[in-house]
């Protein structure tokens, strides 16, 4: 099983590395030239997929990956699916602070709220950041290139006292069940 | 004592000033501290998304202790609101129970019966009415032809009362609530007299809809104030411009607001799964699904289904549980019927989304618009439908 490893290479001087995984490849085009036009003072690689494993041919020329982000478009119930199988090629160093979800159409009303119900306990049991965006508008796009950059960078270790798993611990997602338990004992 | 804390912000890459004064004063050996905190923002570089938590923890009042926990592991937390004070929690349900049928003819008089039936409704969400009376119906049906004809016939004062060209009737459909909460369904129907017809011809319905709540959540309908009367569902058949005059009068009458109520996917499924475990007493002839997939062009895929292949398919999901049907077994079901289409069309039908959902017993469309054909399981459709419109009103 080809897990992908998020310390087996060595980082670049002043490089971050995303990796944007979207089973639909729409969004992650658009995402990939806002981060890249965005960010001045690190050089920032974006590497898009549809899905986990990635192929082995590239093994060798392939940077250390510091984020991983799943796109997740909730209007669909494959988009969800995809992700959730990709997950399985993750080496589990992945799920302290270098994996994101992020995810579009959430205040679509044609969308059930258990999809989105469902996407957040997969975030809130691995301790991920869930991410909720806007696909359609350039504004929209721009927030949440502007989220992840500030992510990748603590993920890559640029910014000084912070580390993935610090910034984790701060951004996890939670279940409203928990907020549940709180209130009614 | 002053306290400086810096926190990185991870939304961006601003610095938060947190200063902190608190004095101690001490009176005759008791300690009395202040507080008084202030935050400095100090914005490093443009500020695009910035969420500000708020600096007291909001207190939640609860009801009742035992708060459903032997329904805990069956429903789904999605919205926490407060009612009037009182912390409401809707939940979306993961087991509904078989429906039986029922000869609802038994409870409701089956002249009102028919005129719900076999007539396709538009959907929308009703916010409690203030001080709705079901005694006033026929002043209220004076009041809202007086208002149709004046908005129809723009700057002429019309008097409440006087013959006009429009009629409106209200009536009360009595037996369709469940339970004491619910109050009973009010049926509205506005008549009017043809152009060039006779002056003896009986009016005609022009546009009729009815207000109703089964089975709605306990919980909501016995938080709110005793002025107010829950009747979520909206189904309206006719002209739009008479339906907008409807809802206007409405929200100037009685303080509510109107809107659009989709059914989505989860609940179109259930339907599928409802009608078609019907198949066994009532036979339902066919089953249609339609998606639309997010292709371009969009294409729309229509799949029909043989009853007894669908009947068959249904059985082997549902476990010997008779008496509720979980949300497991319905997603299994349409998941069976996508991977079939996979398998001969190599289209997975799940990128896409369901649209409509129709039987011999009833129709429904994503957009709002429900027909039901058979009125044995009317009850049972309308408490999805309460629950879609209350889960979808802005508490």
């Amino acid at each position: 099983m080809s897990l992908l490893k998020p310390f087996s290479k060595l980082p670049g001087l002043n490089t971050a590395n995303i990796l944007l995984v979207e089973n639909e490849e729409q969004f992650q085009q658009k995402l990939a030239d806002t981060v890249v036009l965005q960010e001045k003072t690190v050089n920032v690689n974006v590497r898009l997929a549809r899905s986990l494993p990635l192929p082995m041919e590239n093994e060798e020329s392939r940077p250390r990956i510091d984020l991983v982000v799943f796109i997740i478009h909730l209007t669909s119930e494959l988009s969800f699916q995809s992700a959730e199988t990709s997950l399985k090629y993750l080496d589990p160093g992945y799920f302290q602070g270098k994996v994101c979800f992020l995810v579009t159409s959430a205040r679509n009303v044609s969308v059930p709220p258990e999809r989105l119900v469902s996407v957040r306990k997969l975030a809130a049991s691995l301790h991920c950041p869930l991410l909720c965006a806007e696909d359609q508008t350039t504004e929209g796009v721009t927030t949440a290139a502007h989220r992840l950059l500030a992510i990748l960078k603590v993920a890559a270790g640029l910014v000084p006292m912070a580390t993935g798993l610090y910034l984790s611990t701060l951004t996890r997602c939670t279940v409203p069940s928990d907020i549940d338990q709180q209130n009614f004992e | 004592m002053i306290r400086r804390i810096y926190l990185t912000s991870m939304l961006n890459d601003a610095v938060i000033d947190y200063c902190s004064l608190s004095r101690f004063q001490l009176h005759h050996g008791k300690a009395r501290c202040s507080k008084s905190t202030s935050v400095f923002f100090s914005v490093m570089e443009e500020r695009s998304s910035i969420v500000k938590t708020p600096l007291n923890n909001v207190l939640a009042q609860r009801r009742s202790k035992s708060y459903r926990r032997s329904m805990r592991s069956c429903v789904e937390a999605t919205n926490l609101g407060y009612t009037s004070g009182h912390l409401t929690v809707l939940r979306i349900p993961r087991s509904r129970r078989t429906p039986k049928s029922r000869d609802i003819t038994k409870q409701v008089d089956p002249d009102q019966v028919a005129l719900l039936v076999r007539k396709e409704w538009e959907l929308s969400y009703v916010t409690p009415l203030y001080q709705f009376r079901h005694t006033q119906l026929k002043s209220y049906s004076k009041h809202l032809s007086a208002f149709i004809v004046s908005e129809k016939q723009q700057g002429l004062a019309i008097e409440v009362g006087q013959e006009l060209g429009f009629k409106v009737n209200f009536s009360v459909v009595l037996g369709l609530a469940e339970t004491d909460e619910d109050a009973e369904t009010v049926f509205i129907q506005i008549l009017s007299r043809q152009a060039f017809a006779a002056k003896d011809d009986a009016q005609k319905v022009v546009w009729s809809g009815w207000l109703t709540c089964v089975n709605g959540d306990l919980e909501f309908l016995r938080s709110l104030p005793s002025e107010f009367v829950s009747l979520p569902l909206l189904c309206t058949r006719g002209p739009e411009s008479l339906t907008v005059l409807v809802k206007s009068w409405f929200e100037k009458t009685f303080d509510c607001c109107f809107g659009p109520l989709g059914i989505n996917s989860a609940n179109l499924q259930w339907l599928a799964a409802l009608w078609i475990g019907c198949h066994p007493t009532i036979n339902i002839q066919y089953l249609k699904l339609v998606w639309t997939l997010p292709t371009l062009p969009p294409m729309d895929v229509k799949y029909t289904i043989h009853p007894q292949d669908a009947w068959e398919l249904w059985d082997s999901v549902r476990q010997d549980d008779t008496t509720d049907v979980s949300i497991e077994e319905v997603t299994r079901f349409i998941k069976g019927l996508q991977s079939h289409f996979f398998r001969h069309f190599r289209i997975e039908l799940s990128a896409g989304s369901l649209k409509q959902v129709s039987t011999a017993l009833g129709s429904s469309h994503h957009s709002g618009k429900i027909k039901i054909a058979s009125p044995t399981y009317i009850t049972t459709i309308l408490q999805l439908l309460t629950e879609c419109a209350l889960l979808k009103m802005p508490i």
